[in-house]
Formats: C-alpha cells, structure tokens, sequence
C-alpha cells in the first residue's frame, strides 16, 4: 500500500468524479444515456490539440476554446437531434440507439483526421512533479485533485442555493410536474447539456493534459463514469464522489493482484454485482422499475 | 465470382447474427448490446473444439450455440429485470467483459494474437473447400435461422413476446410470466449468434478479439434497424446493406485503416439518419418504432 497508490487512486476518482458529473447533469434531466458524450470529451481534447499544435495558440486559449466547443456541441447536439427526436415521441432506446450512431460517426471523424496514436498537448520539458511522502504527483495531477472537489462543491452550491439549481432539481426529480408548474423543460434540457458538455470539456482537457489524448479516450473514461454514476446513484453528488473513490480504489489497489489487462473486466464486474445485489445503489433512489 | 460468393457469404452470417437479434429487439422491445460477444463465444468455442480436441464442424457448432446461450444466462438472468436503458448497459458491461476475456485469458483464447488454422467446416468428414459449397452451407444456416426467428414471432410465444414490446406491464397483468419469455428469447438469441460464430470461424479460419467488440454488436443493432426491426425481410435487408456499403468501398479504392473508420462513420450516419427519418426502417411498417 504505497502513497503512489494512494495518489493514483486520488487521481483517476477525480477523473471518474468529473466526468461523471458531467454526464450525470445530461442524464437526470434528459432521462436517456447519452453516448455521444464520450466523443464530446474526445472532440474537447483534440480542439485544444489543433488549437495548441497546429494553430500554435497558447495553452490557455487552447482551453478555453476546447471546452467551448465542448459545450457547443452539447448544444448542438440537443437542437439538432435529440429535440427532434422527442417531439416525435422517440422513447429512451431509440435516443440511445441515435446517441450510439452520433458517436461513431464523431469518433471515426476525429480518427480519420488525427489519426489513430496519441496526441500529446502537454509541454514535456514543462512536466514537474513534486515528490510527497514518497510518492511522485506532477502539476496537472495536482490541478486534477484540487479542481474537482473545487467543481462538486461549486455543483452543490448552485444547486441548494440559487434558482437555476432549484429549478435542476425540479426537472431532474419529475419533469412532467415540473411542466405543470411553468418551467419551460426544453430550456432546462438544453441548459443541462450545455453545462454538462461543457464541464466535459474541461475534464477532457485535464486528463489528455495528463495522459495524452487518443480518438478513443472519451468512451474509455465515460465507461468509467457510467459505472460511477450508477453506482453511486444520478442524483447524489456525495454518491458521485464516493463511488468514484470506490472504483478507482479497486481498480488501483487491485492492481496488487491483478494485471493491469483487467482492470475493464473489474469495473464491470463491480457494475454488474451492484446491479445485482444492490440496485438501490449508495445514495440514489432505487433503479429497479416500479413495476407491480 | 470467388468474391461474390465470399461477400454472399459474409451476408448470410450477418443476416443469423441480424435476425437473432431481431427476435429481442423487434419483437419484443429489447436492446441488448452484448450481441457480439455470444458471436465470439460461438467462434472461440467451435474454433478450440476444433484444434485443441479434433471436435467435427457439427458438433462444434452445437457446441457453440450451447455454450453461447448458457453463458448468456450470465446477463440475462439479471439483466432482464431492470429498465429498457439498464439492461442496455448492463448486456454493455457483459460485451465488455467478454471482449476482455477473449483478448487476455491469453491461456486460452491467445489473446490478441488469434487463433489460426481452424480447419473447413467438414461434414461427416467430408471437408468443404470450395467456395460453392461453402456459400450453400451459409444460405442452409442462415435459412434456418430465418424459419426458426419466423417460426417463433408467429407462433403464440412469438405473440406474448410482441405483447412484451407494446406493454409489458399489460402482458403481466394478463397472468403471463413476462421474464421466463424473455429470458428464454434471449437465450435462443444468444445461441443462434454462437452458431453465426462457428460458421465465422470455420469459414475464415482465423479469429481474433477484435471481431468481437462494442462496435460490431452496433453494427448488428444498425442492420435490424435500418432494415426494419420486427419485419420480416428487414434484418436481411440490413445485413445485405451494411455488408455492401463497405465493400463497395473497396471496390472504389478506399483500403486501410482510413476505410475502416469511414466504414463506421457510414454505418453510425445511416443508424442516425435511419433514426431520425425512417425510424421504421427501410422494410418495416410505418409507425412502428423500435
């Protein structure tokens, strides 16, 4: 049981965290999982890529503009498909099936033009790590650390406290209600995948800072926060958290005994047992249809 | 010819593989994205029978189908209890799983590295080399696939299973036992994509994880859909479309790994686009949707 371990663990739950914050604001107001997010992610990655390499803008523009495309095409994604779809009385499977084809489509795009091997944006000569109790972190790792808690606690205070957020919660909880009483539903759903792609935007950029970017990353990472939403429960931002710390405590410590190869196998393996066993989840409401 | 029939060929596999699972998303509502991975589990199975014991072409793909439905139990026995998108990524989570295994229970299945030298399918010992006989054993199987999937969704099984679809809680409140129906539809389905598998693997001789994969039971979700889930000519239609697009690529010069991506930004477009203006597919009747 080794700090670096420990610091590992830290770092692939605040990715887990983020991510699946992001995906869990789309999901609890638009009631479907949206795959598509997983190439929203790659997409932020590698606009800060073109941005950073090809365009030589600086880092932090880079940024910026990835994770403003990232929420745009939130945005776009909503108006431009999923909307439509609604108002013509698509269910929650046939918006996955069109989330599952988007994503292809933008995914095999971004290999088309960059090419399958990684992408890095970092600066290498740039890399500095602080040593701490033995164990090594480097600068985007301790950024990671510190912004997601910054990030969960910025959604937890948004939420309680001001009007957007009551009116999240409105929706997310019972939409049909929240309907009835004036809140214009549409505008929240875009609003949510708005704020959702867009703080995958930023999450994106946090780890392709961390470990390099592939086509393929977005899905890889968004598999990870699918099990941790669901496991820790869409609504509960202290599920989130806890179940990100859990699923990346197995896969890290888990390592001990197992080779690197099944750590995929493992996460899923956990998704699977709690779905089984528990479908109440850590903190949510109970996924098991209420059906008589 | 040796290309029309090896791309006949391709067709009748996709076409066990759409109409299997034609009988869990068009008849009765499912959307299981594990579909691949019972395809490899056929494959794999018929593929180490055959090297590692001698196993005949036959009895390995009995073996396949066997194995295939009883390791689909594994997902479905608690996937089937939960909501329409959960258990789409509960049978995700089982691809994925499955896909793991194939690619590092290396003791077994090599890995990445494949498995090479499956022998021809032989019947009775007699082996099958020629391209025409192996072009008749596919449309065989890919016929009685097709009578069997028929066979089932217009028998009063295949009623309940359409009863499942358009209200599940209504087919239960009229007494019926609404998850033995289902499982017992997924198990069938898992099994005829396992003897898709054994023909797979006999026919190509070499299989390697990377047949088996998220993407590929996407592929088969599109053919159902594009062709018209729940129709009868729509999975064939699927299967014959999906499979020529890319190979009319070919055809115009498009090789390599670039084609490979472009082959799935096509197949994920028509899916969407299939979706958003003919959600019923192209054989399938008007307003239905999957």
């Amino acid at each position: 049981m080794s700090t670096q371990t420990l610091l590992n663990t830290l770092i692939a739950a605040s990715e887990y965290a983020l991510v699946g914050l992001s995906f869990a604001i789309i999901y609890v107001v638009a009631r479907f999982f949206h795959f598509t997010h997983g190439a929203v992610l790659s997409s932020a990655a590698y606009v800060a890529y073109t941005a950073k390499a090809q365009l030589r803008l600086p880092l932090g523009l880079s940024i910026v503009l990835a994770i403003s495309v990232a929420g745009l095409l939130g945005l776009v994604l909503e108006l431009g498909v999923y909307r439509k779809l609604r108002r013509r009385g698509a269910t929650k499977l046939t918006l996955l099936v069109a989330s599952m084809g988007l994503y292809l489509v933008l995914q095999n795009a971004i290999s088309l033009v960059f090419g399958d091997s990684v992408r890095v944006l970092r600066d290498l000569s740039h890399d500095k790590s602080i040593v701490f109790y033995g164990g090594r972190i480097t600068n985007i790792q301790l950024w990671i650390i510190l912004t997601t808690p910054m990030i969960f606690t910025l959604a937890w205070a948004t939420l309680k406290f001001t009007r957007l957020g009551k009116i999240l919660r409105a929706v997310a909880n019972d939409s049909e209600l929240a309907n009835v009483v004036g809140i214009d539903v549409e505008k929240v759903t875009l609003i949510a995948f708005g704020v959702g792609s867009t703080l995958a935007g930023l999450a994106a950029v946090m780890i392709s800072l961390n470990v390099d970017m592939t086509p393929t990353m977005g899905m890889n990472v968004l598999m990870m926060a699918i099990v941790v939403v669901i496991i820790g429960g869409v609504k509960s931002l202290r599920g989130i958290a806890v179940a990100a710390m859990l699923l990346a405590a197995v896969r890290h410590f888990g390592l001990i005994w197992i080779g690197a190869e099944w750590q995929d196998t493992t996460a899923f393996l956990l998704l699977s047992a709690f779905l089984l066993w528990r479908p109440q989840r850590l903190f949510g409401l109970p996924l098991r249809r209420a059906s008589v | 010819m040796a290309y029309l029939e090896h791309i006949l060929i391709l067709i009748s596999i996709y076409t066990i593989l759409a109409i299997s699972l034609d009988l869990l998303v068009g008849h009765t509502g499912l959307l299981p994205i594990s579909h691949a991975a019972f395809y490899g589990i056929g494959s794999y199975t018929s593929a180490l029978l055959a090297i590692r014991l001698g196993v005949p072409f036959i009895l390995g793909l009995l073996a396949g189908m066997c194995i295939a439905g009883l390791l689909s139990l594994l997902v479905s026995l608690h996937a089937l209890r939960l909501r329409e998108d959960y258990l789409a990524i509960a049978t995700f989570s089982f691809q994925v799983i499955a896909f793991s295994l194939f690619n590092n229970w290396t003791r077994l299945t090599k890995g990445p590295l494949g498995i090479m030298g499956i022998p021809k399918p032989d019947i009775f010992g007699a082996t099958i080399n020629s391209s025409h006989l192996l072009l008749a054993l596919s449309i065989t199987l890919a016929g009685f696939s097709y009578a069997v999937i028929t066979a089932i969704a217009s028998s009063p099984f295949g009623r309940v299973l359409h009863a499942i679809r358009e209200d599940e809680l209504f087919a239960q409140s009229l007494g019926k036992n609404t998850f033995k129906y289902k499982l017992t539809a997924f198990t069938v389905s898992a099994a005829l994509a396992g003897a898709a598998g054994s023909l797979y693997a006999h026919y190509v001789t070499y299989i390697d994880p990377t047949s088996y994969t998220v993407p590929e039971s996407i592929l088969v979700i599109s053919m159902v859909i594009i062709g018209g889930a729940g129709s009868r000519w729509g999975p064939l239609v699927g299967a014959v479309t999906l499979v020529s697009i890319p190979e009319g690529l070919r055809l115009v010069g498009l090789q390599g790994p670039a084609a490979a991506n472009l082959r799935q930004m096509i197949y994920g477009a028509l899916l969407v686009v299939t979706i958003m203006i003919r959600p019923h597919g192209l054989m399938g009747k008007r307003g239905f949707r999957p």
